[in-house]
């Protein structure tokens, strides 16, 4: 578990995926080394949330490879694949947890793929994993809301929740699908460092996507653009300004008739008047 | 029509509007509809004429009645211990009777809900089992399994109820999984879970408020229906009722003291299971009946919606997501953003894991501890109290018993013989619910706040809706077939009584769920209360008026086809008469089929007018 190691942890081959007629993706291709902090940045509806799922085996390629840890993750069988899905983690916009349960019994569900059986309330799971996920729950600093519905919760600390969710599996990949889009600024900070700082303690290896430039030029090692289902990008972050990024969505040349301003401002990539020619 | 020529006359300009106006299009799908619509009552019209509800048949019918209650000894009841053992023992038929509906359901619904259903044709065979257990009424099923069963045994009713109730039960339950966030569910795949880990984790906490709520509903029909399994052998308050009434005249006055217990036992333990349904969901009485009523009344709360509505709602309210503005992300919200990230995250230090390793005792969780066990505790009594066990099943004619419904067969009969008892029975149903149908639209409507001229008559009318509906129709029927020596007639004036119950309400909510500002437009044009009916709520309320009368169609047929049980003519009778001898079991096979395929009919009507007018 060290930036050394350049053994690539995701490695996506010429991906195509089709929905009827609709393409989502393609002919995708991309690595994500070990400890690597990836952002797929993209306007809403060019691929994000696909490509992310195929990581994990929750959709399969029209055509193309998916390699994750070393395994192939289309051909899969179902026991293999869950086995899989345990080393690879992933957290939601809408959090996903059931309001109705407490906190403590959403985070055993990320246990679920260790354990055989469907488990019904807190008894069901063994103590040493409860102690685990009271852990899990005081690293992300909710552990006095251990016993209260998940709905009772706001938002950023459902989706600490959910990180705690996603930590009880021992992951060694954690996908995250726009983790905060669905948040206040204040709790979005709190949940990409908490995040960010989840990833470097235990050397995790973190895909994920977002549509703010904002937020994945300070928080990424590197950054993958995505736009209507193809990678138009995909540099180091460090090297990277929002000219440069609002650059590579401008140089693609759409037809005349779309405002490409409009559209990415409309899409919160860019603040409004701000323009790549200069400012207004 | 007449003020636009008038008006065209007067200002010769018009005439070019009109010419210029699109023509109206000959709808011809609501021509049919309408003439459809036409032909069913007429039907109702000629099936009541049909059931000779003269006035000489009336009259002798009446004098039977006062002859009966003039001879009949005085109203009593059964001694006080054996009253209690009886009222325990329907009690815990009914009760082991949905618990075991409840518990088959889970996976019924599971594979017949669309998005939980590992495979297509699994769908199919879940549909099917709802569709099937719906479509044979438990007495027939209690009758059918006498033999499987040592002779006195509650087992027959409690299976019958058990597998009656299925169909009612998954179809509720599926359709409130099919409204459950898929979310969870695919957080818990991604996790690494199995399909049954999905449900379990995943979709049965947030389904299982509306689980609880459609079983304590079922448990209520079931009760309201369980005298009628006396008539099939099972032991209770039924068969010591129809027990008393099979003595003229010294066994009427307790026949009917019973019929009075099995009333008020309805009603108190519709009470019971309203306020179970406030206190364990926090939702609102769904019951249309008395108990729910006085629930609402003793807690000073009125529905907000229909009873229909109001389990989506509920189950939408739990699935409702937060929206990001809602409330304080951690103790320190007042302080900046920078301040916080410096913060330790483990501010709550006091907090240790090993002291949350201990769930607290709040009041939640020792409420629900109790329910949880007063539920089990129920059916562990009812156990005993039914005193039913495994050596009381006749293992060797089980599966005789199961395989000698097929093939179907007609018997002795022929399919004309049971065509014209199929008729008999629709034309009850159809009696009944158009006599309903008259007297719903009239109290429904005055039970409609909008509708209403003041708060005190819609009050009024509420009660009087209550009060029908909280009279078990069956026992009713019963109770009228035994004093008036009717047969049908009796039936139709029972069912026709617990209709206006049901539809009444019916009609009450889908008036008042006209929207306000649609009638105040049409008050702000100047119109009268008349008017406004006429022009705005009646229109409104219209489609589910259609829908909601052949809905009690469907319900009549079944009924209906129960009345031939204890008295009446049509399929009820013939397959009273089938079922209890094993050789002619194909003959039930063949009428269930009948009547299964005419429920259809009925629904099939009910969608494509639904379509027509909507
Ligand atoms: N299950 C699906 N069925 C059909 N079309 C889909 C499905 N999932 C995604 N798509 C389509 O694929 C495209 C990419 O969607 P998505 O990956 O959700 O984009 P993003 O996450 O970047 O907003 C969109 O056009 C979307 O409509
Ligand atoms: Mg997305």
């Amino acid at each position: 578990m060290n930036s050394t190691t350049t053994t690539p942890v995701v490695s996506v081959t010429e991906v195509t995926k089709c929905f009827g007629s609709v393409r989502a993706l393609h002919d995708v291709s991309m690595t994500v080394n070990s400890g690597e902090v990836v952002v797929l940045l993209g306007l809403s509806g060019s691929g994000k949330s696909t490509l992310l799922r195929h990581l994990n085996g929750l959709e399969r390629p029209t055509c193309g490879a998916v390699d994750v840890l070393g395994q192939t993750v289309p051909k899969l069988r179902p026991t293999a694949l869950r086995a899989l899905r345990c080393r690879v983690a992933m957290i939601f916009q809408q959090f996903e947890l059931v309001p109705s349960l407490t906190v403590l019994e959403n985070v055993l569900t990320g246990a679920l793929g260790r354990l055989r059986g469907p488990r019904l309330g807190l008894w069901a799971y063994p103590k040493a994993l409860r102690v685990d996920a009271l852990r899990r729950l005081e690293r992300v600093g909710l552990l006095d809301k251990a016993y209260q519905r998940a709905d009772e919760l706001s938002g950023g600390q459902q989706q600490r929740v959910a990180i705690a969710r996603a930590l009880m599996q021992n992951p060694q990949v954690l996908l995250a699908d726009e983790p905060v889009a669905s948040l206040d600024p204040e709790s979005a900070t709190q949940v990409m460092d908490l995040v960010r700082e989840i990833a470097a303690a235990d050397g995790l290896t973190v895909v994920c996507s977002l549509h703010q430039v904002d937020i994945a030029l300070g928080w990424a090692d590197r950054i993958v653009g995505l736009r209507r289902g193809e990678v138009v990008m995909d540099t180091k972050a460090a090297n990277l300004d929002k000219a440069q990024v609002m650059q590579v969505y401008r140089d693609l040349a759409p037809g005349p008739d779309v405002d490409l301003d409009a559209e990415l401002v409309s899409a919160g990539l860019v603040s409004a008047g701000y323009s790549v020619s200069g400012p207004a | 029509m007449t003020t636009h020529t008038d008006t065209s006359a007067a200002a010769p300009g018009e005439v070019d509007v009109v010419t210029r106006a699109p023509r109206r299009r000959v709808a011809v799908d609501k021509i049919a509809g309408l003439g459809l619509i036409v032909a069913m009552l007429a039907f109702s019209v000629h099936a009541l004429s049909r059931l000779d509800f003269s006035w000489s048949s009336m009259r002798s019918s009446m004098d039977t009645a006062v002859t009966t209650f003039s001879r009949m000894d005085p109203i009593s009841l059964p001694p006080a211990g054996d009253l209690v053992y009886l009222i325990g023992l329907t009690v815990g038929i009914v009760v082991l009777g949905t618990a075991m509906a409840a518990v088959i359901s889970v996976p019924v619904a599971w594979i017949c809900a669309a998005n939980t259903s590992p495979s297509p044709w699994l769908r199919w065979v879940g549909r099917a089992i709802g569709v099937i257990t719906r479509a044979v009424p438990d007495v027939v099923l209690a009758m059918a399994f006498a033999m499987a069963f040592v002779l006195g045994s509650a087992l027959p009713g409690i299976f019958a109820l058990g597998i009656h109730s299925i169909g009612m039960i998954s179809k509720l339950f599926a359709d409130a999984i099919e409204q459950s966030d898929d979310g969870p569910r695919q957080a818990v795949r991604a996790a690494g879970g199995s399909r049954a880990q999905e449900f379990w984790a995943a979709t049965f906490p947030q389904v299982l408020p509306s689980w609880i709520a459609t079983v304590l509903h079922r448990f209520d029909i079931n009760l309201r229906g369980s005298a009628i399994l006396g008539y099939a052998g099972v032991g209770g308050l039924g068969y010591a009722m129809r027990v008393a009434f099979q003595q003229f005249p010294e066994g009427y006055g307790r026949g009917l003291g019973i019929a009075i217990v099995i009333f008020v036992l309805c009603v108190v333990l519709e009470i019971v299971s309203s306020t179970i349904r406030r206190h364990l969901l926090g939702t609102d009485p769904a019951g249309r009946g008395l108990g729910g009523r006085i629930v609402r009344v003793a807690t000073g709360d009125r529905p907000a919606r229909p009873a229909g509505g109001r389990l989506t709602a509920f189950v939408q309210r739990l699935g409702r997501r937060p929206s990001s503005a809602d409330g304080p992300v951690g103790t320190n919200r007042t302080a900046p953003g920078f301040v916080r990230r410096l913060l330790p995250r483990h501010r709550d230090a006091e907090v240790s894991v090993e002291a949350m390793l201990h769930r607290p005792w709040t009041g939640s969780r020792v409420r629900n501890l109790v329910w949880v066990w007063t539920a089990v505790a129920l059916v562990v009594a009812s156990f005993w109290w039914a005193d039913v066990n495994a050596s009381q099943i006749t293992w060797d004619y089980v599966l005789p018993t199961v395989q000698s419904f097929w093939p179907p067969s007609y018997g002795s009969h022929s399919f004309g013989e049971f065509a014209q008892a199929m008729l008999i029975t629709v034309e009850v149903a159809f009696a009944a619910a158009g006599l309903s149908l008259v007297f719903s639209v009239v109290f429904g409507a005055l039970a409609a706040r909008n509708v209403a001229p003041t708060p005190g008559v819609r009050q009024f009318f509420r009660v009087v809706l209550v009060v029908f509906r909280g009279v078990p129709e069956l026992v009713l029927a019963i109770f009228l077939i035994m004093i008036t020596g009717l047969g049908n007639q009796a039936g139709v004036i029972a069912l026709a009584f617990g209709g206006v119950g049901l539809l009444g309400k019916l009609v009450a909510d889908s008036f008042e769920e006209v929207p306000r500002g649609l009638e105040r437009a049409v008050t702000a044009t100047g119109a009268t209360r008349t008017q406004r009916f006429f022009s705005s709520t009646w229109p409104v309320g219209f489609p589910a008026l259609v829908s909601n009368s052949l809905y009690l169609v469907d319900t009549n047929i079944r009924a209906a086809t129960i009345l031939g049980i204890v008295g009446g003519g049509g399929v009820g009778f013939y397959i009273t008469q089938a079922s209890t001898v094993m050789s002619l079991h194909g003959q039930v096979t063949t009428l269930v089929i009948m009547i299964f395929v005419t429920v259809l009919l009925v629904e099939a009507i009910s969608t494509w007018l639904r379509r027509v007018f909507r």
